[in-house]
């Protein structure tokens, strides 16, 4: 004699297996087939191309961007080293600058700047 | 609980739970199984076709190198990850198609669900105990989550405690507390059958 908790699990377990069985036949055959075809693909290898493709197109899309991140900088970096150059260069020159890079006021007051070397010269060898 | 245990080794259980030797053999034992597990709380065959699909393929894919004992487990515990996917899913289509107004018509009425009709709702009406099933099939789907989950794999499908809480994902305290809950919503429920 079953309790009646154990009637209720006993039919409850009965009618979903029934209910289980009695699927209908198209239903079945979906079922069926999922199965055949799941397992079919498991056994399918995996192609090593589609294998490859996200890590390769991944890799490609950094790659690209990178590039494009990094293309102006060698432009930038060769003007800066002209710019640097260019400064070492006025630098080291003995030359006087040219008329049109210095100041105007320099050449309007000649004079005062000779005389202004002198006198620090003066200065200098007391 | 103790009954709950007790009565699980019965006879009734019967090739459910026998290992079988084959992954195909396994599949085939279970497939129909699933197939209504999903249903039941999809209340969608064909989302109910596609979780039952899709937990064959990533079993196969995946899993097919296990000891054949963990098969069960493994397979429940992934359809049951599919349908709360799906149900998800479901959820998040629904709160889109309500912000984009496309739950009423032109005149402001309600418009029918947008899940497309389910032809076979209802194609065991002839058989005798399809009334029994639909009120148990109701009162589970009346049941939380985890509780409806705990019910259909401990009780129905009749994996035992442990296999139950790897299907799950939580502890064997977890799955026992769950269908003790259950147990007694659904006595109350279906109080016709004692």
């Amino acid at each position: 004699m079953t309790s009646p908790d154990e009637h209720f699990e006993q039919r409850a377990r009965e009618l979903w297996h029934e209910a289980a069985q009695r699927i209908d036949p198209a239903t079945a055959g979906r079922l069926r087939a999922a199965r055949r075809q799941a397992l079919e693909a498991a056994k399918a290898p995996v192609h090593r191309a589609v294998r490859w493709l996200i890590p390769t197109g991944a890799f490609a899309a950094i790659a690209l961007a990178a590039m494009m991140v990094w293309q102006p900088l060698p432009q930038h970096h060769a003007t800066t080293a002209m710019h640097t150059s260019g400064t070492i260069d006025d630098l080291d020159s003995e030359l006087p600058p040219d008329a049109d890079k210095t100041d105007p006021n320099l050449y309007q007051n000649l004079d005062f700047y000779g005389w202004l070397a002198s006198t620090d010269s003066h200065t200098a060898t007391r | 609980m103790n009954s709950v245990a007790g009565t699980l080794d019965t006879d009734l259980l019967g090739d459910a739970r026998e290992t079988p030797a084959t992954l195909d053999a396994f599949l085939a034992q279970v497939e129909r199984r699933a197939f209504r597990m999903a249903e039941l709380q999809l209340r969608h065959r064909e989302d109910a076709m596609d979780a039952v699909q899709d937990a064959m393929l990533r079993l196969v894919r995946h899993y097919r190198d296990k000891p054949a004992a963990e098969w069960a487990p493994l397979f429940w515990g992934i359809l049951r990850r599919r349908v709360v996917d799906l149900q998800r899913r479901r959820k998040v289509r629904s709160i889109v198609v309500g912000w984009l107004g496309g739950g009423r018509d032109d005149d402001g009425d309600e418009l029918p669900a947008w899940e497309p009709a389910d032809p076979g709702q209802d194609p065991l009406g002839r058989l005798h105990d399809v009334q029994s099933y639909a009120d148990m099939a109701a009162a589970v789907r009346q049941l939380p989550q985890r509780q409806r989950e705990a019910f259909m794999l401990r009780m129905l499908e009749g994996l035992d405690v442990a296999e139950t809480a790897r299907a799950m994902g939580c502890s064997e305290g977890s799955v026992k507390t769950h269908l003790s809950r259950a147990m007694h919503h659904l006595r109350d429920q279906l109080e016709d059958w004692r």
